[in-house]
């Protein structure tokens, strides 16, 4: 292996820019110390980008924020090295660590609305690492260069708003504008932790774009850290899949996807929603949860969670290492030269030791290419139709925009402008939008928390709006709420049993004792312990809070139940349980779901059918893989092309027509169509007149648009 | 900017105008009437009918209302019954004298507790940080005039370097060229404040500490201190004007003791002086000028908030 690898690092090998070696840290606390990072070695190459990706609690951001010596209070590199340019960042100097950060190693933070100082201007705050690392640089020059950088990331009007604050940009301007202020001195190396977690689909794209672009142009190298597999698989060179505080595997991004061989990346891949085989698959999971980093497990910290896990796998930690040659078939069609051919493909940085390595006793053997888990366009599932449960009609929600109690009343945000569609009865309803396209608000007036402005609410066939009070009352227990956050959704100082009894008690359900053997088989179907019942909800994971969520609301026994962005917290691996588990109680107890969220290939995968919001509008609705497989209205095509699909042989094929711009302020919708500022097709008919809603795929997929796209193309991969 | 200052200027108007009516229906509520307090319990049934007729008290509310309130706008607070002379004439004298005080006092507790809360923050947890919020709670557990007392015994008495008395002049520039004799009074009324202020300015600043905006300050490369000074401070600064602003007016009948104590020609000694002797225009016309400062104090707050805040400038 040795000999291979001194023949690969050819005179043309560059010296990796930054090398961290065995790097240790530990987050004390005043109850406990964290082993956060146990042993991290990672290279890059000058103008390498690296993903780092991971679940949450599994280091990937101390390994970010130890390279630039950010760590949180309490942690303290207490091992290793981290070589850049030449020097140990882990052990310089406050000056020296100063005079790094924002000058050779920009970051670039998750939030762009906390991240950004609210009360200092935009110009102030991007000039300000000039003003600090270039010595000599007059005030005036650092605001012309902190403005050139400005449009350089796409900033409207830069000059206007450099003397903006914070507050007045929107998200994705906002991360701009982090991203303008973090390579403003030009660095060598980007840090960039979850850029884009905190965005929409369209928003995620457009930054992730502007990166790569900048990247290329500037010559930098960059980590990204994510725990986003598809915008992973989309925009680095090389991965370092990290678990528990370790690196578990690395490899050349495409040879990763296509070839996992650690047992937890191929459990990972295995839980994506998008590589289910079909629609209303189970999902595969990952059962259990990480180890707590408190003590140093022994043996690989896999071993727990694993389904191939040996009595080796538990006594011995594995190395982490390229592939060993007696486990080699002879013969077999990825030999170490294979391998090599393959990274040499890869562009043209490559390091010692940047061949495929992963820590496993037992890997994916060679030849079981997870290729066959990848997309194949699901069959179309007859679901037998059932009888209409929820109708609304031309329902509309306005929310006045007051300056407050006395001022006088500026406009109205129109949040939901005008949404009819039926749900059946056993079907689960997929709402699919970006953030501020009235799903939310939709779901809160279908589970009567809100009352609509106009329209109607059908539900079981009677209008909502003719119940009297006591009739409102009974009927509330026929719809309940499942939220995205379960933890802000119960009250901290009650139990979990009194939590799932509150339900029955308000509603007068039987007795004490009724009650709670109601209580019990719900933590039951849950998969819940019944002692579950005497602990507070922030004792659980986030995952079983979940679950909770879940118990919670189907104490009533409701026909429908509303779930706003039930997944989008958690982890894949825990999603997948949860996504899981929701498919079986709605077999077991013929459930209905509204399922409303921002992820597309979550919807694809559980919805019947998937209704398409835009500022508050219904522009697309039908059976889930009509809409999906061949979408009518461009905005869902749009979005469908804008995804960061976890696998690189998409983004290489490169027919995508991603969305641009950013969508309009619900306080003033465009007129006629409300997508027409953003839609490649439209006409000035589009700008008069509100589209009428078609069916020109037959009916039950309908469409709202002048122009719906007639060619089905190729199915999607979402 | 201009518009929001208008509209908070207007907003305070309306509150004055409520204070005055709450000063007014003070007035109606004393014990037996005005006339009943002042001819004193002597007064026969018919010295109190003609002083009624005479001060216009037998005519309908509205109609004193307006009268007090035209009263009001030609600077007629009445007289005082102990002192002889308009009771605006009095607050003429003596206010400027009072805001001169709290000003000093107020400007000299800002300067201490701002660095204090700064270095206190920053030494979160350590001996100073504990010896110095010691010494804060010390300080403000004890009464304004227990501490008046110790600084005249050890600065006027022990080590004599300050007179105990303030000085008496009329004008302020008059107070001003004894300065000597303002030391005691500013200081002990400082003392009192700086120990809530800085304990303020402290928390601020640990909150804005764990903000992500100092994290990306760090990243840019800048020291702590330049992150102290040109990021933290100014956020920091904003829950400290709201305390200011709540603060004026208690400041304001804070005085009175201090006053009282180093026998320094302000409202708060006046004030006193009239609720030892009953004499209620004073008392009113105190109260009247309390209110003011209350509203004035709110209005302050806002006007800092704005200067301090892009966001609220951008609400408002």
């Amino acid at each position: 292996m040795t000999e291979l690898q001194l023949s690969d690092a050819g005179p043309g090998t560059p010296a990796p820019l930054l090398s961290i070696d065995d790097l240790h840290v530990d987050i004390a606390s005043r109850e406990r110390t964290v082993h956060a990072l146990d042993g991290i070695s990672l290279d890059l190459a000058p103008g390498e980008a690296l993903g780092v990706v991971g679940e949450s609690g599994c280091g990937k951001t101390m390994t970010a924020l130890s390279v630039l010596g950010l760590l949180p209070p309490g942690g303290a590199v207490t091992g290793g090295r981290i070589l850049f340019d030449g020097q140990d960042l882990a052990a310089a100097s406050a000056p020296t660590l100063q005079d790094v950060r924002g000058n050779t190693v920009g970051m670039v933070f998750q939030d762009p609305l906390t991240s950004l100082n609210p009360t200092m201007t935009i110009g102030a705050q991007v000039a300000e690492p000039l003003l600090l690392h270039r010595e000599g640089i007059g005030r005036k020059e650092a605001w012309a260069r902190a403005e050139e950088m400005l449009r350089l990331v796409g900033m409207p009007q830069p000059s206007e708003r450099m003397k903006a604050y914070p507050h007045q940009l929107s998200g994705g301007m906002r991360q701009r504008v982090a991203i303008a202020m973090a390579l403003v001195c030009e660095p060598k190396l980007l840090i960039a932790d979850e850029p884009t977690t905190a965005l929409d689909v369209t928003t995620q794209h457009q930054i992730l774009e502007l990166i790569d672009n900048l990247r290329r142009t500037l010559g930098m190298a960059m980590i990204l850290v994510t725990h986003d597999l598809g915008v992973i698989a989309n925009r680095v060179d090389r991965v370092a899949v990290m678990y528990a505080g370790k690196v578990a595997e690395q490899a050349d991004v495409r040879d990763l996807f296509a070839r996992p061989r650690h047992r937890y990346t191929e459990a990972l891949f295995a839980a994506l929603p998008e590589r289910a085989a079909e629609r209303g698959t189970e999902l595969h999971t990952i059962p259990g949860l990480p180890p707590s980093l408190t003590v140093r497990p022994t043996g690989c910290r896999f071993a727990p969670r694993c389904l191939f896990a040996t009595e080796e796998c538990r006594e011995r930690e594995p190395e982490l290492g390229p592939e060993l040659a007696q486990e080699l078939v002879p013969g077999s069609e990825a030999s170490p030269g294979s391998e090599t051919s393959l990274e040499s493909e890869a562009p043209a940085h490559e390091l010692v030791g940047a061949e495929h390595r992963f820590a496993c006793f037992h890997p994916v053997p060679h030849g079981d290419a997870p290729e066959a888990q990848v997309v194949t366009p699901p069959p179309a599932t007859a679901t037998e139709p059932g009888e209409v449960l929820l109708e609304l009609d031309a329902l509309v929600k306005e929310f006045p925009l007051t300056g407050g109690p006395f001022a006088r009343r500026r406009g109205t945000v129109s949040a939901v402008g005008g949404v009819s569609l039926t749900v059946r009865r056993g079907e689960t309803f997929g709402m699919v939008g970006e953030s501020g396209c009235g799903k939310t608000t939709l779901g809160r007036i279908v589970a009567g928390l809100e009352e609509p402005t106009a329209g109607t609410v059908r539900f079981d066939g009677r209008d909502l709006a003719g119940l009297s009070r006591t009739e409102r009352r009974a009927h509330r227990r026929r719809i309940q709420l499942m939220f995205q956050d379960s933890t802000a959704a119960m009250d901290p100082r009650m139990r979990v049993g009194e939590i799932l009894r509150e339900p029955l008690v308000i509603q007068g359900v039987g007795t004490r004792a009724d009650q709670e053997r109601l209580t019990a088989g719900l933590l039951d179907a849950v998969g819940l312990p019944r002692g579950a019942v005497h602990r507070y909800p922030h004792e659980f994971s986030g995952g079983q809070r979940q679950r909770l969520g879940l118990a919670r609301a189907l104490t009533l026994s409701p026909d429908l139940v509303v779930a706003d962005e039930p997944v989008s917290a958690l982890d894949v691996s825990v999603q997948a349980q949860i996504l899981n588990l929701m498919r079986e109680l709605q077999h077991d107890r013929g459930l209905t779901y509204l399922f409303i969220s921002h992820d597309l290939a979550v919807i694809r995968h559980l919805a019947d059918t998937v209704g398409v919001m835009y500022l508050g509008k219904l522009v697309e609705t039908g059976p889930a893989e009509q809409v999906y497989a061949a979408p009518l209205h461009p905005y869902t095509r749009g979005l469908l092309d804008t995804v960061n699909v976890p696998d690189p042989a998409v983004a290489a094929a490169g027919d995508r027509e991603p969305l641009h711009g950013e969508t309009p302020s619900a306080a003033k919708p465009p007129s006629g169509c409300r997508f027409r500022t953003r839609c490649p097709l439209a006409q000035d008919v589009c700008a008069t007149t509100e589209p009428p809603v078609s069916t020109p795929n037959g009916a039950g997929h309908q469409v709202a648009c002048h122009f719906p796209l007639a060619a089905p193309r190729l199915a999607s991969r979402v | 900017m201009t518009g929001f200052l208008v509209k908070r200027f207007l907003q305070a108007l309306v509150v004055l105008f409520l204070v005055s009516i709450i000063v007014f229906v003070l007035l109606h509520m004393l014990p037996g009437g005005p006339a009943r307090a002042i001819l004193g319990p002597k007064g026969t049934p018919q010295q109190i009918t003609d002083f009624n007729h005479q001060q216009g008290y037998d005519r309908s509310l509205p109609t004193q209302y307006f009268m007090y309130v035209k009263r009001l706008f030609t600077g007629d607070l009445g007289d005082s019954y102990k002192l002889n002379s308009p009771v605006f004439e009095l607050l003429k004298q003596r206010l400027p004298k009072t805001l001169l005080l709290t000003v000093l006092s107020t400007a000299l507790a800002v300067v201490i507790a701002i660095p204090l809360g700064l270095l206190q923050a920053v030494r979160r947890g350590k001996a100073s940080d504990y010896a110095l919020t010691g010494l804060a709670f010390l300080l403000y557990a004890t009464p304004v005039f227990f501490l008046g007392l110790i600084m005249i015994i050890l600065f006027a008495q022990v080590i004599p370097i300050f007179p105990a008395e303030a000085p008496q002049g009329e004008s302020i520039g008059e107070l001003l060229k004894d300065f000597s004799g303002l030391v005691l009074p500013v200081v002990t009324m400082a003392f009192g404040i700086v120990a809530m202020f800085s304990r303020y300015m402290r928390s601020a600043v640990l909150d804005n500490l764990t903000e992500e905006y100092v994290r990306t300050a760090m990243a840019k490369g800048q020291s702590s201190r330049r992150i102290m000074v040109r990021h933290v401070l100014r956020n920091a600064l904003i829950p400290l004007a709201t305390l200011l602003g709540l603060y004026l007016p208690t400041l304001f009948s804070g005085a009175l003791v201090v006053e009282s104590m180093f026998n320094y020609p302000g409202m708060g000694l006046l004030f006193w002086n009239a609720a030892q002797g009953s004499d209620f225009p004073v008392l009113l016309g105190v109260t009247l000028v309390v209110g003011i400062a209350t509203v004035v104090g709110s209005l302050l707050t806002d006007i800092l908030y704005a200067v301090l805040d892009p966001r609220i400038r951008s609400v408002a």
